[in-house]
């Protein structure tokens, strides 16, 4: 398969049509093997969402926008359920593309031969932040009216033909047009992301998935081979698949239900839409967009950015992250998959996350609060300088094999982890001081208690303290493992009795109903575990 | 297929089974869970604009109460009201005889021809008790004015009759708007009204008969009208 020719993949797909799909290796499926499918569970997300949205749909009048989801979430039967769990869908969407994307960076896996599948990647986080930006500014709440702003503000400065873009985007400037515009370019960015998602999952199967790097020796291009021992798809990988389905499914439908239970959820993550902008308690609510739009609206703050216009400030800011994505795979084709031998990738990866979540945090933080020139400089070179050189070393050292880091992926994501509640306790510090408060306190000692802790593990980790278990195949007991399946059934069975006889005519009993279901899903997911490992020995 | 596992263990068939069958059990759970859920949320919830039928004064569009002198007796115009939601357009008519003299409408026992049921017809108000009112929206395929309208006793065709130009429905306004041809199966709802002699005004009250096409209820299925205490009267010309 490595090119005899130079066929680029969209000829080699349609000439030599490859198996679909593709049969995967045991070790895919067994303890662990769920990293080799990240990009499955964005996928389960994404249906989640169409399901969800396209019920929505059914609802939505972009007329009268805010008063629409108001009566959707309070007078239409489950209503609370299908649109709090939309939201919590997206956002599991965001992370899982967060946690998809950089484990193919550690990995290494937009090496040769996957660039073009890399770049579909880059391309689909894209839509799928863009898609998430109109979708929660179609509530026509106060947050969704903020972050509206932002957005217009960022498009109508585009040199010469902002307005223009402006009117394509944001419609003439009425709010019937601003919301019809919203919910089209909402459906037509998911439609965007299902047909880029087609030719990603095609070039994933076309490249096989990315085998265990030992396989290939630490040596791009890692192919996964069949050697004739793989067992069929059908019907081993399709449990597995409903599996990774069900437990996306219940994660998604479980955390915002009882989030909808609890008192006093902050706005960054509430469940439910906020005031309307027009209400006089809509003053008292910070004016957030998305979290995981929180970074681009941090930036526009910095002192020199409001000196730029927004559009620039969010063409450096966001632009160059979004290049330097799109061309790696090209620039970086060592072929070694040893992140020891790729310290300026692995540094940027520690950097980059440690930059996204840091400003995302200082935006929930302070959020419009403007900051000074210098402070920013601090904020980019201090960790900038300290993680370079650090990774450096320590990739230095461990070529050289004066040390060992067991486990290198964990210690570098606990390095990312380990800056960023740093800079949370230091904001903190600088905030307890200026104004004294209960709140800032607990909360300082929390990040600096995490700082602390994960710089342990770090420690623990890179002197390989968590030894790696010797993965030994240790079923339970046939009988144990009946006794489980038939307890989890029979609960399946009662907690289906009870969430049927639900009445749904509150947001509370709703959200039971919600807890029940997602409960329900995850049971699935477990019965079928347990089939896999008393059936199919997996 | 597979060797190495199932190789140390037979295949034990009804131990397969049973696993089969908890798994499917546990998901089918999961499905008609969500299943509830899912088709419960799409029916759209009935939202009844009103609990009980609005009484609403018959104002000129010049924003006062019509009297008796302002309703022409036969008249050939289309005059119009929306009651009880918007876009629920009724007829009103002042009906005369061939000679256009007021002609007393006495409540009658009206047949609903889809279903045998009867209902009594509202009759006529005013000092002529001439004066009468039915939904305007055709109870075959929903046909509105111009299209459906009254035929005065002169007219050539249809004398004294509402009739549709759509499929050719036609309905007698003299005996509660019951049907005389089809193709519909069901008479004009009528539309009850009140008149207060003391100042020459008239008022709407409710509807009676079958419920005004299209609609699961006439409390629901529509906007309310821009007045809680009148609804405006309007006039077309008709087509034929």
């Amino acid at each position: 398969m490595p090119n005899e020719k130079k066929e680029n993949m969209i000829e080699k797909i349609m000439n030599e049509p490859q198996p679909i799909p593709r049969k995967v290796p045991d070790y895919m499926r067994s303890k662990g093997g769920g990293w080799f499918w990240t990009g499955a569970m964005v996928m389960f997300a994404f249906l989640y969402e169409v399901i969800t949205g396209l019920i929505l749909l059914l609802y939505y009048e972009p007329s009268s926008a805010y008063a629409s989801t108001e009566a959707f979430l309070s007078s239409t039967p489950f209503g609370s359920f299908i649109l709090t769990t939309h939201l919590y869908g997206a956002y599991a969407m965001v992370v899982l593309i967060y946690i998809h994307l950089l484990r193919n960076l550690y990995e290494g896996a937009y090496k040769h031969p996957r660039e073009s599948q890399w770049l579909t990647g880059v391309l689909l986080l894209l839509t799928t932040l863009g898609a998430g930006f109109f979708g929660y500014s179609m509530s026509g709440d106060v947050l969704s009216a903020d972050a509206t702003d932002v957005g217009r503000g960022i498009a109508g400065g585009l040199p010469v033909i902002g307005n223009w873009v402006l009117g394509i985007f944001f419609g003439n400037g009425t709010q019937l047009s601003l919301f019809s515009r919203m919910l089209a370019w909402h459906i037509i960015l998911v439609a965007v992301i299902g047909l880029l998602f087609a030719v990603h999952f095609f070039m994933a199967e076309y490249n096989t998935i990315m085998p265990k790097r030992e396989e290939s020796g630490y040596k791009a291009p890692a192919i996964d081979h069949d050697d004739g021992s793989y067992k069929p798809w059908y019907p081993y990988n399709l449990v597995y698949m409903i599996q990774l389905m069900l437990l996306t499914f219940g994660i998604i439908i479980i955390v915002p239900s009882i989030l909808a239970l609890l008192p006093g959820v902050p706005p960054l993550f509430s469940p439910f839409p906020q005031v309307s902008p027009t209400s006089p308690l809509a003053a008292s609510i910070p004016a957030y967009p998305p979290w995981f739009l929180l970074f681009v609206y941090k930036e526009l703050d910095f002192q020199f950015a409001q000196s730029l216009t927004p559009f620039w400030a969010t063409v450096i800011f966001a632009g160059m992250p979004l290049v330097y994505l799109l061309i790696l795979p090209y620039v970086d084709k060592s072929s070694s998959l040893k992140m020891r031998d790729r310290p300026i990738t692995v540094s940027f990866a520690i950097l980059g996350t440690v930059y996204l979540a840091s400003l995302s945090l200082w935006g929930a933080l302070t959020p419009g609060i403007a900051i000074a020139n210098w402070k920013v400089a601090l904020f980019f070179f201090l960790p900038g300088i300290a993680i370079i050189t650090l990774t450096w070393v320590i990739a230095d050292a461990m070529k050289k094999e004066k040390i060992h880091v067991r486990n290198a992926p964990w210690a570098f994501a606990t390095m990312a982890i380990m800056a960023v509640s740093a800079f949370g306790s230091g904001i903190l510090i600088l905030a307890d001081i200026r104004s004294p408060s209960l709140l800032y306190t607990v909360s300082m000692i929390l990040t600096l208690m995490v700082t602390a802790i994960s710089a342990a593990v770090v420690i623990a980790i890179s002197r390989g303290i968590f030894t790696q278990r010797v993965e030994v195949y240790k079923p339970m007991s046939k009988n144990a493992y009946t006794l489980a399946g038939s307890g989890f059934t029979a609960s399946a069975i009662f907690i289906l009795f009870e969430i049927s006889v639900i009445n749904p005519d509150t947001v509370f009993k709703t959200s039971l109903y919600a807890i029940g279901l997602g409960v329900l899903l995850l049971i699935g997911g477990a019965v079928l575990r347990i089939y896999r490992a008393t059936i199919y020995h997996e | 297929m597979n060797g190495k596992n199932d190789a140390d263990e037979p295949v034990d068939k009804d131990r397969r089974n049973f696993f089969k069958f908890l798994g499917v059990a546990a998901i089918a759970a999961g499905g008609i869970g969500a299943l509830r859920g899912v088709l419960e949320n799409v029916s759209p919830p009935i939202t009844s604009a009103f609990s009980s039928f609005p009484t609403l004064l018959l104002y000129s569009q010049a924003g006062k109460p019509i009297g008796t002198s302002d309703l022409k007796v036969n008249n050939s115009t289309i005059v119009l009201f929306d009651y009880p939601l918007q876009n629920e357009p009724n007829f009103l008519l002042r009906l005369g005889d061939s000679s256009n003299n007021d002609q007393a409408i006495d409540p009658t026992t009206v047949t609903i021809p889809a279903t045998g049921k009867t209902f009594k017809s509202s009759g006529g108000v005013g000092p002529y008790k001439s004066v009468v009112a039915s939904s305007a929206i055709c109870q075959h395929l929903g046909c509105i004015p111009p299209i459906i309208h009254f035929y005065p006793p002169s007219s050539s065709s249809y004398p004294g009759k509402v009739h549709c130009n759509c499929h050719g429905s036609t309905y007698d306004p003299y005996k509660g708007f019951a049907v005389v041809t089809g193709p519909t199966t069901h008479p004009l709802p009528n539309t009850v009204l009140a008149y207060d002699s003391s100042k020459d005004q008239y008022s709407v009250t409710s509807l009676v008969g079958p419920t005004i096409y299209g609609h699961s209820s006439d409390l629901s299925g529509g906007s309310l009208l821009p007045s809680s205490t009148y609804t405006e009267i309007t006039t077309l010309t008709p087509t034929s």
